[in-house]
């Protein structure tokens, strides 16, 4: 085992004990509960193995769905916004030759801001696309993803952006 | 197979995705009822829509066959039809109800015209399924004609639309007798005559088949009384009658047999 997968596993069990046993007892009025864990899936370095990563998504999402009690909604998103990070990510950066390494490695600071933006939001909308699963509650979906989305991003904001001067 | 493989590789990332997605539904309707009976609810909506698509394609390819049979249940319910006015004629405490003497079969109408004084029809039925000449023909409500001659598998009819044919009726309220003759224009406008003014009639009467003759039985209905006229000099009404159906539209029609014709027939050459 080379470093950087210990340090991969090791932020696997970091980000899913801080997300079951902090984040979702937040319920800030009442019902949101921003999500740390996405980040995990975002600082995965892109040149690294996506069919691995397929897995890691699964794995984190399932086993905070295992941890708290809820059905399978987190699997399904981070699985689903697994799959779909190569295509968030060349919407974010543009196609070019030189795909950054990993998101923290980009200089241009919008772009890592949109490709947050697009991430979260489109893990947010499946996941009360599952909560939900219902026409009647589009309303409910929508304003739920974006509340929430708007605290995660908060959060993962700052996180991502310390974690790369301290490089 | 090698190719196989290769696809497979090549195509991981997706199919790994998708296994790992039915493994999270399954997941996902394991944990929370209201998730599971949700996709219940969308697996019987898909698979009852597909089922509804397949079976109107079998319909589509039955409708010949559908139509077959119906034909066969409206020749049979026309005959019965036809049998329920017999009680007037042959009342059923006097003779046996086998005494109705005619039988029904179906045809479709070939040749259709009105543009002249004296129109034919041609039918697809001929002396192959037993139509002789002299036959009755009924549509659903109302006459179509009589037989004139007979081929191996046609027959032709004078049409009621021919201005020499006249037609045995009777009122439905009340006992008058009248002969029914085209007018020779509007395929639906037709002339009441020899009708005696003594008799009761008004507007929108009802008018049906007398049953005086060998061809059509009592109480087919033709159409009502559109116009009224006494004439006292005469002694007779001046009648128009509007049929139900306009008899150049018809496609179908029923050949009615009457099984006693030629003993009528006799009868009345024996007047003679």
């Amino acid at each position: 085992m080379n470093s950087i997968t210990i340090k991969t596993f090791s932020s696997f069990i970091i980000f899913l004990l801080l997300q079951v046993f902090i984040f979702n007892q937040v319920n800030l009025f009442g019902y949101i509960n921003p999500m740390l864990y996405v980040l995990f899936l975002i600082n995965y370095r892109f040149d690294r193995n996506q069919t691995f990563f397929l897995f890691l998504g699964f794995f984190i999402g399932f086993f905070i769905d295992l941890m708290s009690q809820t059905g399978g909604a987190h699997t399904i998103a981070s699985l689903t916004v697994s799959f779909l990070r190569p295509l968030l990510i060349r919407n974010a950066f543009g196609v070019i030759s030189e795909l950054p390494k990993s998101f923290k490695n980009d200089p241009r600071k919008l772009n890592r801001i949109l490709f947050l933006f697009l991430f979260i939001l489109t893990h947010h909308l499946t996941y009360f696309i599952v909560i939900y699963f219902s026409w009647d509650a589009f309303l409910l979906i929508i304003s739920g993803a974006l509340i929430t989305s708007f605290f995660s991003i908060i959060l993962v904001l700052p996180i991502s952006f310390i974690s790369k001067t301290s490089k | 197979m090698q190719r196989i493989i290769n696809a497979l590789v090549q195509y991981r990332n997706p199919i790994i995705y998708i296994l790992l997605m039915v493994f999270s539904i399954l997941f996902l309707s394991s944990r929370s009822s209201f998730h599971k009976n949700k996709l219940e609810h969308l697996g019987f909506y898909i698979s009852s829509s597909l089922y509804d698509f397949s079976s109107s394609i079998n319909q589509y390819f039955n409708l010949k066959e559908i139509n077959e049979i119906l034909l066969k249940e409206n020749t049979r319910l026309k005959s019965l039809n036809l049998k329920v006015n017999a009680p007037f004629l042959y009342n059923k405490y006097l003779v046996s109800h086998k005494r109705f003497p005619f039988l029904v079969k179906d045809a479709n109408v070939i040749k259709n015209s009105h543009l002249n004084q004296r129109n034919y029809i041609i039918i697809d039925k001929g002396s192959e399924n037993g139509v002789k000449t002299e036959m009755g023909v009924i549509t659903t409500n109302g006459v179509l004609g009589i037989v004139k001659s007979v081929s191996r598998k046609y027959a032709s009819v004078i049409s009621i639309l021919h201005k020499d044919l006249k037609i045995n009726v009777r009122l439905k309220n009340s006992a008058a007798f009248g002969s029914l003759v085209w007018k020779g224009k509007n395929p639906r406008e037709f002339a009441i005559e020899d009708v005696v003014s003594s008799s009761k009639l008004n507007l929108g009467d009802t008018i049906v088949t007398g049953g005086m003759s060998s061809y059509f039985p009592y109480g087919i209905p033709l159409g009502k009384i559109s116009k009224l006229e006494n004439d006292n000099n005469t002694g007779y009404y001046t009648l128009t009658a509007e049929l139900f159906e306009n008899p150049s539209q018809i496609y179908l029609g029923y050949v009615i047999e009457n099984k006693f014709k030629d003993e009528i027939e006799f009868l009345n050459k024996d007047l003679k």
